[in-house]
Formats: C-alpha cells, sequence, structure tokens
C-alpha cells in the first residue's frame, strides 16, 4: 500500500503543497485532480523521491520510498521524458536496464508491449522521428517495462487520440486487476470517471475534496434532469432549489440544487403535453471539480 | 547501485564513440595529423622551386671582397642553419652597378652586392634588391659583409697567415656550475622545451575543451528531454555525475590516446617517406628535441617529467570535468552552458599563455605561484620544470593541490548538482545554488 502522510512543501514563500494524505491500495486507481499549478506534480515528485518534502511522509508498503524500492515503480511525467536521439529499443534498454531488469527479460516485454500497443515497427526507430501521440505511446511503454508494483501517471493521456486512449485504459485496468497501485493525474474529468475509484482534488496545493467517487457523486447535492417535450421553462425557473434551465437542441437540462427539488419540477413538467424523456442524473465529475475549483477562486 | 554506475559509464561512453561522426572525425584527424607532419613532403610532392638558390651578383670594386665574401657567407649561413648546402649562388659582376641592375630586371630575385674601397672603414657595401628581402636572409648576408670587412683588415695588417688562421678557428667554450646538479644538456633542453612543450600541450588544450563542452552537452540533453527526472528516480545523482564524470574522462584519455597514435603515425610516415625536408626549420624542433633527448641522455630526466605531466593532466581533467558537470546541472539548456562554459575556456587560456611567458620571463613569482593553481597548474608546472625554474617538489605540491581541490568540487558540486539537475527555471538559480551549498546531505 501506498501511504502519503501529511506532506507538505514551500518554494521559498510558495506553498506548493499543504498536508496532503492519501492511500493507495493494491489493485486501487487513484485519481490526483487539480488546477495547473494545484500542486500534483510537486506530489508526484516527493512520492518518488525527487523532492524532499518539507513535512511528512510516503511510504510503500511500509517502507520509506528510496532507491532500493524505486526498481518496483514506473513513473510517467507531465513532460516527454524520452531521449529523443535514441532508438525505441536503446530507450528502453536505457530504462529498464536503470529499473535493474536483464536485457533479455527488456527485449521481450518490449516487443510484447510495442505488439500491445501496435507499434512494433517502431522498435528500431529514432524517437525524434515519431509522432508525439507514438512518442506518448514509447513513454508510457517505458514506464510500465517492469511491470511496476506502483505507477504513477502524470498527464497520461496528453496528445493522445480517443483510440489510443482506450489503448491506455484498457492496460492502466488490467495492470490494476494484476495488483498494480495506480495513481494519475488529468484535467480530463471524463477520464477519472473511466477509472477512478478515489480521487484526490487539489487547489493549490491543498486538498479541496477527497474520497471514493461514488460517495462524493453521492454526497454531491445538486442534481441535472434531462426533459423532452413542450415544457414551460419560464414557471420552473421560479421553483425554488432550481439553479437554471438550459436549451439544448432536442431536450432540457434543468440544474436543481438539491434532490428534493426533483418532485416539484416533476409536478410542473407533469402539465405539459408530449413528454417523451425526464431522467435525473448525478452531476459528472467535471461538474463537481469546476464547482469546488470555482467556488473556492470565487471566494 | 555499482552495476547501474557502470551500466550509466557504458552507456555514455557508447554514445560518443558509437557514432558516426566519431569514426568520421577521428579519420579526419588522423589525415590532418599526418600530413602536417609530413607537410614538406605533400609540398614538394605538387613541385615548385624549392632547389632554387638565391643568386648574388657580387660587383666588387675592391678586388680583394669576392672570395672573403662568398666564404664568410656560406660560414655564416652554416652556423645559422647548421647544415653544409648552401642556398646562395654567389657570383662576381665584373661590369659597373648600372649595368648589374640589369640583371634584377631580368630576374626580380636578384640581389646585388657592391664592395667600395673607404678610407675610413676599409670597405662600404651596398645592397640592392627589386623589394624588401627577409629579415633573416638580410642579417646573414649583413653579417657576411661585416666579417668580410674584419677579415680584409686582418689580412692588409700583415699578420702571418698561422695568426689569422687561429684568429679564424672557433673558440672552445668549457661551461661550469656551481649547483653540480645542473648539467648543460640540461639549459640545452630548457631551450628546447620551450620551443617544443607550447605544441606538446596543445592537444591538452583541445581535449580539456572537448570534455567540457560533452558534459555539459549530455547533461543539458538529459535535462531538456526531461529524461532526467526518469533517470535520477532510479539512481542517485551521485551515481549519475560519477558516471557522467568518468565517461567524460575516460573518452579524453581515450581520444587523447589515439591523438598520439596518429602522431606517431605521422612520424612513421616521415620517417619512411625519408624525411626530407625542403623547409628550413620544419619539423626540426621535435625532431632535434627527440634526438637530444636520446644523445644527451636525457630520458632519465623524462622519467620523472613525463609521469608528473600525465598525472597532473589527469588531475585536471578530472576538475574540469567536474566544474563542467556542476555548471551544466544549473543551467536549463545548451545555450545557457555555452556562455557560463566561456570563464573555464579564459582560465584554460590564461595557462596556455602564462606557460609561453614562463620561458621569457624567467623567474617572475606570479608565473611561480599560478603553477600551483588548480586548473592551469597541469600546463604551467611541466612547463616551469623543464625550464628549472621549479624542482619536483613544486610540482608534487601542485599535485596535492589539485587533489584537494576535486575533493572540495565533488563535496560542494555534488550539493549544487543535487538541486541543479531536476531544476528547470533560471529564476533565482544563484540563490538556489547557494542555499544548496548550505544543505548537510
Amino acid at each position: 500500500m501506498l501511504k502519503v502522510s501529511n506532506i507538505s512543501k514551500s518554494y521559498g514563500e510558495f506553498l506548493a503543497l499543504d498536508n496532503l494524505s492519501f492511500t493507495v491500495k493494491p489493485g486501487e486507481i487513484f485519481g490526483l485532480l487539480g488546477v495547473n499549478g494545484a500542486g500534483k506534480t510537486t506530489a508526484f515528485r516527493i512520492i518518488m523521491g525527487l523532492l524532499d518534502a518539507d513535512q511528512g511522509e510516503v511510504t510503500l508498503n511500509g517502507k520509506k520510498i528510496d532507491y532500493s524500492v524505486t526498481d518496483r515503480i514506473g513513473f510517467l511525467t507531465e513532460e516527454r521524458s524520452l531521449l529523443t536521439k535514441l532508438t525505441v529499443k536503446e530507450q528502453c534498454l536505457f530504462y529498464g536496464t536503470l529499473k535493474g531488469m536483464s536485457k533479455e527479460k527488456i527485449i521481450s516485454r518490449m516487443d510484447e508491449l510495442l505488439e500491445r500497443f501496435q507499434v512494433p515497427e517502431y522498435r528500431e526507430r529514432k524517437i525524434k522521428e515519431l509522432s508525439k501521440g507514438n512518442q506518448q505511446k514509447i513513454q508510457f511503454i517505458t514506464a510500465i517495462l517492469n511491470e511496476p508494483e506502483l505507477l504513477i501517471l502524470d498527464e497520461p493521456f496528453a496528445g493522445l487520440d480517443p483510440i489510443n486512449v482506450e489503448l491506455f485504459r484498457k492496460e492502466i485496468i488490467k495492470m490494476a486487476e494484476n495488483g498494480s497501485m495506480i495513481i494519475f493525474s488529468t484535467h480530463r474529468m471524463e477520464h477519472v470517471e473511466l477509472f477512478c475509484k478515489k480521487i484526490v482534488v487539489l487547489l493549490r496545493g491543498e486538498s479541496v475534496l477527497e474520497g471514493y467517487l461514488s460517495d462524493i457523486k453521492e454526497k454531491y447535492r445538486k442534481k441535472n434532469i434531462f426533459v423532452k417535450g413542450d415544457i414551460n421553462t419560464e414557471n420552473i425557473k421560479k421553483i425554488d432549489g432550481v439553479l437554471g434551465v438550459i436549451e439544448k437542441s432536442d431536450e432540457f437540462e434543468i440544474k436543481i440544487n438539491d434532490s428534493e427539488v426533483v418532485t416539484k419540477v416533476f409536478a410542473e413538467i407533469k402539465k405539459s403535453k408530449d413528454i417523451a424523456k425526464f431522467i435525473v442524473e448525478e452531476p459528472s465529475l467535471n461538474e463537481i471539480f469546476v464547482s469546488k475549483v470555482g467556488e473556492t477562486y470565487d471566494e | 547501485m555499482m552495476s547501474k554506475l557502470n551500466y550509466l559509464i557504458g552507456v555514455s561512453l557508447k554514445r560518443k564513440i558509437k557514432t558516426k561522426w566519431f569514426v568520421a572525425a577521428n579519420i579526419l584527424l588522423a589525415l590532418v595529423i599526418i600530413g602536417v607532419s609530413n607537410i614538406d613532403s605533400i609540398i614538394s610532392f605538387f613541385g615548385g622551386d624549392f632547389n632554387k638558390k638565391q643568386l648574388i651578383y657580387v660587383v666588387d670594386n675592391t678586388e680583394q671582397s669576392f672570395d672573403l665574401f662568398k666564404d664568410q657567407l656560406n660560414l655564416v649561413e652554416e652556423n645559422f642553419k647548421q647544415t653544409e648546402d648552401s642556398s646562395y649562388e654567389i657570383k662576381l659582376y665584373d661590369k659597373d652597378v648600372e649595368n648589374a641592375k640589369k640583371l634584377i630586371e631580368e630576374d626580380k630575385k636578384t640581389w646585388i652586392v657592391v664592395f667600395n674601397k673607404d678610407p675610413e672603414t676599409t670597405i662600404s657595401a651596398t645592397v640592392i634588391s627589386e623589394g624588401y628581402i627577409d629579415a633573416i636572409e638580410y642579417q646573414l648576408v649583413s653579417s657576411a659583409i661585416n666579417n668580410t670587412k674584419v677579415a680584409l683588415a686582418t689580412m692588409n695588417s700583415d699578420l702571418p697567415l698561422e695568426e689569422v688562421a687561429k684568429l679564424y678557428s672557433p673558440i672552445t667554450i668549457a661551461r661550469e656550475y656551481l649547483d653540480e646538479d645542473k648539467l648543460s644538456e640540461e639549459e640545452s633542453m630548457g631551450a628546447i622545451m620551450s620551443a617544443v612543450f607550447p605544441i606538446i600541450i596543445l592537444p591538452f588544450f583541445m581535449l580539456v575543451i572537448f570534455l567540457v563542452q560533452m558534459i555539459g552537452a549530455e547533461v543539458n540533453d538529459e535535462k531538456s528531454t526531461r529524461g532526467m527526472e526518469i533517470i535520477i528516480s532510479n539512481v542517485s545523482p551521485e551515481t549519475h555525475f560519477f558516471a557522467k564524470i568518468i565517461a567524460g574522462n575516460l573518452f579524453v584519455l581515450m581520444q587523447g590516446g589515439l591523438l598520439l597514435l596518429f602522431g606517431g603515425m605521422g612520424l612513421l610516415v616521415r620517417k619512411l617517406l625519408g624525411g626530407n625536408s625542403i623547409i628550413q626549420g620544419f619539423g626540426d624542433d621535435f625532431g632535434s628535441f627527440i634526438t637530444k633527448v636520446l644523445d644527451n641522455g636525457l630520458s632519465g630526466q623524462l622519467v620523472y617529467i613525463i609521469p608528473l605531466t600525465i598525472i597532473l593532466m589527469i588531475l585536471t581533467f578530472i576538475s574540469y570535468s567536474l566544474l563542467a558537470g556542476v555548471l551544466a546541472s544549473m543551467t536549463t539548456n545548451t545555450e545557457d552552458f555555452q556562455q557560463l562554459q566561456t570563464p573555464i575556456m579564459l582560465i584554460l587560456l590564461l595557462g596556455y599563455y602564462l606557460s609561453i611567458f614562463a620561458s621569457l620571463l624567467k623567474g617572475a613569482t606570479f608565473i611561480k605561484v599560478a603553477s600551483f593553481v588548480p586548473l592551469i597548474s597541469a600546463i604551467l608546472s611541466p612547463s616551469l620544470l623543464v625550464l628549472g625554474q621549479i624542482g619536483i617538489i613544486e610540482v608534487i605540491i601542485s599535485i596535492l593541490i589539485n587533489i584537494a581541490f576535486n575533493w572540495l568540487l565533488i563535496k560542494y558540486g555534488l550539493k549544487i548538482y543535487k538541486i541543479g539537475i531536476l531544476n528547470y527555471s533560471s529564476k533565482g538559480l544563484w540563490k538556489k545554488m547557494f542555499k544548496a551549498l548550505k544543505t548537510n546531505s
């Protein structure tokens, strides 16, 4: 289990992380969310031992993370961290050997992953000759080459098309099923909803939302009602608890501040004819994220 | 961790050696060095008037000067150029000066020497040429003219022939040194070395520049691609630092070995070609240096000069590589590093110039003190040692100072390196570095 306990980090006057704590158990996929500069990369660097925290500690299976355990960790940085003059094979051999793997093991694992990511033809190609998306694939391959116990992915989907996001997703889920602990950061909330059970939302280094995604959504009282039909939007807007009505191409989205408002809205809609759809949905993570981060920013 | 260190050294070396540019550059270097060593043979291969002698017509209005001048010019030239083959063709011209000048119109390279009687100074002379005469050549001709005057005066003084012969016989000069350790061979060695040493240390100068640029480029390449984060998350900054330093130094030692090999090949080719020099003095410096060393039995001296120089050079390579590594870690791209390496190059250049000045400004305290300063002592100390201005003890002190300097560079440089390699911003750079120096780890 990865345990991050009360870590804080300042750069001079700037507080990059403030008392951050979370745990990730084997098989869990954990999302570290936040806008740019929220402290995600600092948190990853501290976990990897690249930065010393001012306070707090990070342990992997009860042991402080140092060079004796880094062979069991995979790390994908936000920026491309590939040595672009090398070929894909040389790059894999370089990072693989630094992870303590044998040459034979690296080659067989690399071939297997290149095949799985549908790029076996790039084996002998120089990294600088590859497209950004393919470079990202190679970077991901080098991060999981050692079948890590803990995989840290900083913005893994940057520059990827939906097909490749799906390839990554399958691999990440497979690794979690095999017992790996996975932490990743992203701006794209739909990606988080695809994988994560647990999240932490950071704002200026501070955790503003944390826990299991299902619990967070459950606790979030705002809901959305989707209605298709001939409704009187002005009457609905007057209902206490209705935050707004958005007219879409063939339906209406009614935003309410509490699930108890649903009955009041339903009573009004019943008055209308030709109602083809009435669905109450949980808010998306994106909405929760924007509302949390946005509210705090507004303060 | 040791295997990762070895691996990083291997990878770093392989990246430098297993490139077509390394092979191409060394082929080019070999060709240039062999070519320069045999440049006279190359020039003669393409032909030219190399054997054409300088024609000098003598208009002898004294009727006694021609033979004496001819003998004196040959003698002066033999003494100066250390060769019996005269490069002058001296002819007596029996018409007047105005006619003689027409000879220059026919061949513009011709010179005319006119001797006239002079009641006050025995003879006077005029040298006529189309344009300027090479300063050394003119020096030889004017010496021969002066000697002609002395010879003429001696002959006219009614001295017996035996006395005249004695007058012109060379003097044997014996040397005596109160310091029993001093040898006349050493004295001549010093003179030769002062000319030859700057040539020998030129490859060292070149290799240091190579080393600094190479380490800077490699560290910056890993930093700018952020590959550094992956590397440092798997190996400690110390391991990474030492891998770069060791690989860089191994590489320059290997490159230095190759330069020596190319130099040897150049000399071998020269020997096979017969070493016929068409350019006076070319190749004589190194050739006469080797000959003197062997003839005078001075190889005994080189037994300690060479190892001490090699030790100093290796220690200095290490100093420069440590400095380059630390500075490269502070910069965020190769362009910044190139600016930062300029002061390093100036220090090296200072050492080089001081080594040249050392033979001109004998006994200069500043140069002696500078010979102990790390980064330049590898150039200065051996120069002063061969010039006899310092002894072995001073060189050993320089070595010890170098070791201490390297230790300090490792101790404090590593602190900066640890912070620097993961720093991507030049904002508050010096503050960060000074803060790093204060850390205890």
